[in-house]
């Protein structure tokens, strides 16, 4: 009998310890549950951390905040407006009597890089050194460098001898194998460097361009232009064992990378050596928090007003987890384990009723934020193709339109995207400078009657050919064979079938899609755009002839080639926004509603809910990561995380009381039926 | 082209009936077809009313040109297509079975209570998609296995028969294609050979024919050292007369045996292709694929999915009803007294 008490007794304390085990669901370290941390969550791994190259959401989330710019967009401000950042000033472009254009940028003094085991220690121990304008032109060359790779070195083509820097530099590699073997920084050095990129002093870096361009500011808003440290360059070389330059950054941002597991995780640690701690940066419009508050923003929560010209960074800490799936990385948000994030399509019906957050949400103290993206989805036409494009004359035109009229973008975001976007009227979205909010675009207004009379007029009465008697038949490519993209294509197939148009999706792999369109052999297409930077020229440029896809490989896949819109746009391309851009605008955006190269489907928007404790999250829209601006309350978050998740133990104690009896009358019956 | 199909059914309905006279004309057949109705009534009877629909839903013919009509003048429809009208029995969006109103919004709906199954995001009836599916899975697992019958046959008979070199050489490309893991071979043909009814069924039947040609191979070996073989042998037959009036008639319960069961796999084997993206359009398995995230919506949306999976599940087991009492009624080794 000694041994069935034990045995009793060991199935007692196994319950026990099970009981006691499991009481809560925190993924995070008790320790951190005071601290101002800011807990979020990434769907792709970055593939590389180099701010010459990185270009995706995901890697801007690091680069963003690791490194800074010379400038940055003011975080509250709409429409978008550049501040200074590591710059003095937001420089004036200087006209230069043949033509050209120079910037002068004054950086701050007694900005200092990250500390890192690639400087050698100075006089104090510490293993950094101040930023120069000569780390900038770095950058710069680096852009330039074919080595590099830089997906954007084309935007920085009119800096004077940007590419011939490039062209002269490959060509020395390629002749001369000791000039190869040199370190970076000799290599640029010896190559001459970019004539049209000049460093005065210490602090001060003048951009020369070829013609006048005021867009090339936005480009020194990005983390592409950041200044970069010659000695990570060199250290990091991905040699022997070393890191790559592509997974450690080196930057000079309000938080450096602490932890970097890019397939798990990583942390943003506050950099106490950041330019904005310094006390003669007190007033530097990049390092405190905007006193210009919009009302709305401080009436709806979303920015709290006692910010204002208080100094940045508020966050000691950011961590990223990585969430494969949609479903538990929101239900994390939910359980208070994320302090901001999207809603799933699954769930969007349960968290957003009638425009508004649901009541279960808002008494959550959840709020909602949307932001219109500046982005434009579209169909698009080969204008090439005989029967729908330019050869096709009127006809062809008349076709475009009324298959345009044949569409409901409304129904559509409602079908496909739970409603969050905006019908487009042009491929301009709000925010950016030429869109008009009262513009109603006449051919993308939906009316089916409407868009039979059009296709009857074009000699396609019901969809039947008047010349051949046979239906159009036209077919629609497409690089996604997902069952969710085929219904969307479905959708836009039955739109134009009701006006008699028979459509025929072919689904393939994108390179079979990427060479129908090198070949032209395709005559509708679907597309999307995602700005680099707030500005109409960013958008028009999508339909330049010089950008046509046939032609040059561009952009342009439409290869929509008018004489015309060409011409405005070569007049509008490099203008400060003014009334002669907008009336430049204003009419090329008539002949786009004439022509219908595209069918202007909508601008994403963006939907953000966040906690009660997250404090001055503002969406931006565009691919701008703004830690530094965000707070959060420790205090509110872990009250309200341990209310969402206390522990259900009951069904465990079912559980153990079913084992209990199932399992004593076995043991009674073993030991019994043994002894 | 829909004319193609015209003919074709006429065809395989001339080549049924043909069929259905050889069988009620030979005893052995019919008494075995008797035997086969008396035990799976019900499954017979099922697979029936599917090969019925598949040919609803395969002849088709064109309506004259008309104004009035510009959604269907011009187009081939089908009886299928005739009867549920799907250019206006549709609604906006999402409608739960038997609803009056949308599923979403709460709009009414054009056709209240009319969808049995309700509607999909696109405001297509269930019904009439998962009736579209039935012509979709009865190609698959027919054309499929017209291109694996022939094959293993050829093979697992020559292997079987000749043995020595050519045994040595079936054998092998069976053992490398056994190795290969079917599904990735699956999509690595598709990819190559492009998305589409006849290149699906190819790229199932490339990969479908081992098992079978396994079998045909065991089973001619053991005929071939059999009496009336060696007799045949004897009296200076060719190798050819034998293998066509001696090996094939004796393997012929297997290849009827193994038709209805690689139908079933063959079918299944397409769901899964659409859950990966590259299968049929209209299948199953693209309804499954589409309603996968509808399980996840609050509230859920379930009835696409039951839609496909209960016709799915219904045609494969009454299809796997009908090979096993098969085998039990023509295989000798396993008849028995029902």
């Amino acid at each position: 009998m000694r041994s069935h008490s034990a045995a009793m007794a060991l199935l007692a304390a196994l319950a026990a310890g099970v009981a006691a085990a499991g009481c809560t669901n925190n993924p995070y370290p008790q320790a951190d549950r005071d601290k101002k941390v800011l807990y979020s969550s990434f769907h792709d791994a970055p593939k590389t951390l180099d701010p010459a190259v990185a270009y995706t959401t995901a890697e801007h989330v690091i680069t963003g905040n690791v490194y800074d710019t010379l400038l940055e967009y003011h975080y509250l401000a709409r429409p978008y407006r550049l501040i200074p950042g590591l710059a003095v000033s937001v420089p004036k472009g200087q006209d230069l009597p043949d033509g050209r254009q120079t910037y002068r940028f004054q950086l701050r003094p007694g900005v200092l890089f990250h500390p890192d085991p690639c400087f050698p220690p100075d006089a104090t121990g510490r293993r950094t050194r101040e930023v120069t304008a000569a780390d900038l032109a770095f950058a710069l060359a680096r852009i330039a460098d074919p080595a590099v790779n830089s997906p954007v070195i084309g935007s920085f083509a009119q800096i004077e001898g940007f590419a011939d820097f490039s062209k002269r530099l490959e060509d020395l590699r390629r002749s001369d194998k000791a000039f190869a073997a040199l370190p970076i920084r000799e290599q640029y050095a010896k190559a001459g460097g970019i004539a049209g990129v000049l460093v005065h002093g210490g602090h001060e870096l003048q951009i020369v361009l070829s013609q006048a361009n005021a867009q090339i500011l936005y480009w020194f808003a990005m983390p592409f232009t950041t200044p970069v440290a010659w000695e990570a360059v060199a250290a990091y070389d991905g040699k022997d064992g070393r890191d790559s330059f592509a997974d450690h950054a080196v930057g000079t941002g309000p938080y450096r990378l602490a932890l970097y597991e890019k397939q798990f995780r990583f942390s943003l640690a506050r950099n106490e050596l950041w330019y904005g701690t310094l006390s003669t940066n007190s007033d530097a419009p990049g390092a405190v928090f905007p006193t210009e508050i919009d009302p709305k923003d401080s009436i709806e929560g979303r920015i709290d007003p006692a910010y204002a010209g208080r100094r940045l960074p508020f966050v000691d800490r950011v961590t990223f987890y990585r969430e494969r799936e949609g479903i538990p990385q929101f239900n994390k948000l939910l359980e208070g384990y994320y302090d901001d994030g999207g809603i799933i399509k699954e769930s969007f019906d349960a968290v957003i009723q009638n425009g508004r957050l649901s009541p279960a949400m808002r008494a959550r103290g959840m709020r909602l934020d949307v932001t219109v993206e500046p982005s434009i989805f579209y169909v698009g036409f080969n204008m090439e193709d005989p029967v729908v494009g330019t050869p096709a004359g009127e006809r062809g035109r008349k076709l475009r339109q009324a298959m345009s009229v044949a569409v409901d973008s409304r129904q559509y975001l409602e079908l496909f995207l739970n409603g969050r976007g905006l019908p487009a009227q042009t491929l301009l979205p709000p925010e950016i400078f030429g869109y008009d909010s009262s513009y109603k675009n006449p051919f993308r207004q939906y009316d089916v009657e409407r868009a039979r009379q059009i296709l009857a007029d074009a000699g396609y009465k019901n969809g039947i050919d008047a010349a051949t008697g046979n239906r159009l038949k036209l077919s629609f490519d497409t690089s996604a064979t997902t069952a969710a993209a085929s219904l969307q294509f479905e959708y836009l197939a039955n739109s134009w079938r009701q006006i008699g148009i028979d459509v025929e999706i072919n689904a393939t792999t994108y390179n079979q899609f990427q060479d129908k369109v090198r070949h032209g052999a395709y005559q509708i297409f679907s597309w999307g755009w995602l700005a680099d930077f707030p500005d109409p020229e960013n958008f028009l440029f999508l339909l330049a002839c010089e950008n046509a896809r046939s032609k040059n490989g561009g952009p342009n896949t439409a290869s929509f080639c008018n004489a015309e819109f060409d011409s405005l746009y070569h007049q509008m391309k490099y203008l400060p926004n003014n009334a002669r851009r907008a009336d430049l605008i204003r009419r090329m955006l008539a002949i786009l509603e004439r022509e219908r190269p595209w069918i202007e489907l909508y601008h994403l928007e963006e939907f953000v809910l966040s906690h009660a404790w997250l404090v001055n999250s503002k969406p931006m829209g565009i691919s701008y990561p703004a830690y530094k601006y965000k707070d959060v309350r420790p205090e509110l978050r872990a009250r309200l995380q341990g209310e969402w998740n206390a522990p259900l133990r009951w069904p465990l104690y079912l559980v153990l009381c079913a084992i209990v009896a199932l399992t004593v009358p076995a043991v009674r019956t073993y030991y019994r039926e043994r002894l | 082209m829909h004319w193609v199909s015209d003919i074709l059914v006429v065809l395989l309905a001339s080549a049924a009936v043909g069929v259905c006279r050889y069988v009620s004309g030979d005893r052995f057949w019919r008494e075995n077809a008797t035997e086969l109705w008396r035990r799976r009534p019900f499954a017979i009877a099922i697979v029936g009313a599917y090969l019925l629909i598949a040919l609803m839903d395969s002849i088709s013919w064109v309506d004259p040109a008309s104004d009035a009509n510009a959604l269907t003048s011009g187009k081939p429809r089908t009886i299928i297509d005739r009867l549920f009208v799907p250019e206006t029995f549709t609604e906006a969006s999402y409608s739960a079975p038997l609803a009056s109103v949308a599923f979403y919004g709460g709009q009414p709906l054009l056709h209240p209570g009319a969808h049995l199954l309700g509607t999909d995001l696109l405001g297509r009836d269930v019904v009439y998609r998962t009736l579209k599916g039935v012509r979709v899975a009865l190609l698959i697992g027919g054309l499929t296995s017209l291109v694996v019958i022939p094959i293993a046959l050829l093979f697992g008979v020559s292997a079987g028969y000749f043995g020595r070199r050519i045994d040595d050489a079936v054998f092998f490309a069976m053992t490398v294609l056994a190795s290969v893991p079917t599904l990735l071979l699956l999509i690595a043909l598709i990819m190559v050979l492009g998305k589409g009814t006849v290149q699906v069924c190819v790229a199932l039947g490339v990969t479908g024919w081992v098992h079978f040609c396994r079998i045909a191979r065991g089973e001619t070996l053991k005929l071939r050292e059999t009496d009336f073989i060696a007799a045949a042998r004897a009296l200076g037959v060719r190798d050819g007369t034998i293998i066509r009036r001696h090996i094939l008639p004796n393997i012929a319960h297997l290849v009827i045996i193994t038709f209805a069961l690689s139908f079933t796999a063959l079918v299944l084997s397409e769901t899964i292709l659409s859950y990966l993206g590259i299968g049929l359009d209209g299948s199953w398995g693209q309804m499954i694929d589409q309603a996968r995230n509808e399980l996840s919506r609050t509230p859920v949306i379930w009835w696409n999915l039951t839609g496909a999976s209960i016709a799915l599940f219904t045609l494969v087991l009454a299809v796997n009803m009908i090979a096993d009492a098969m085998r039990d009624v023509i295989d000798p080794r396993t008849r028995r007294e029902g």
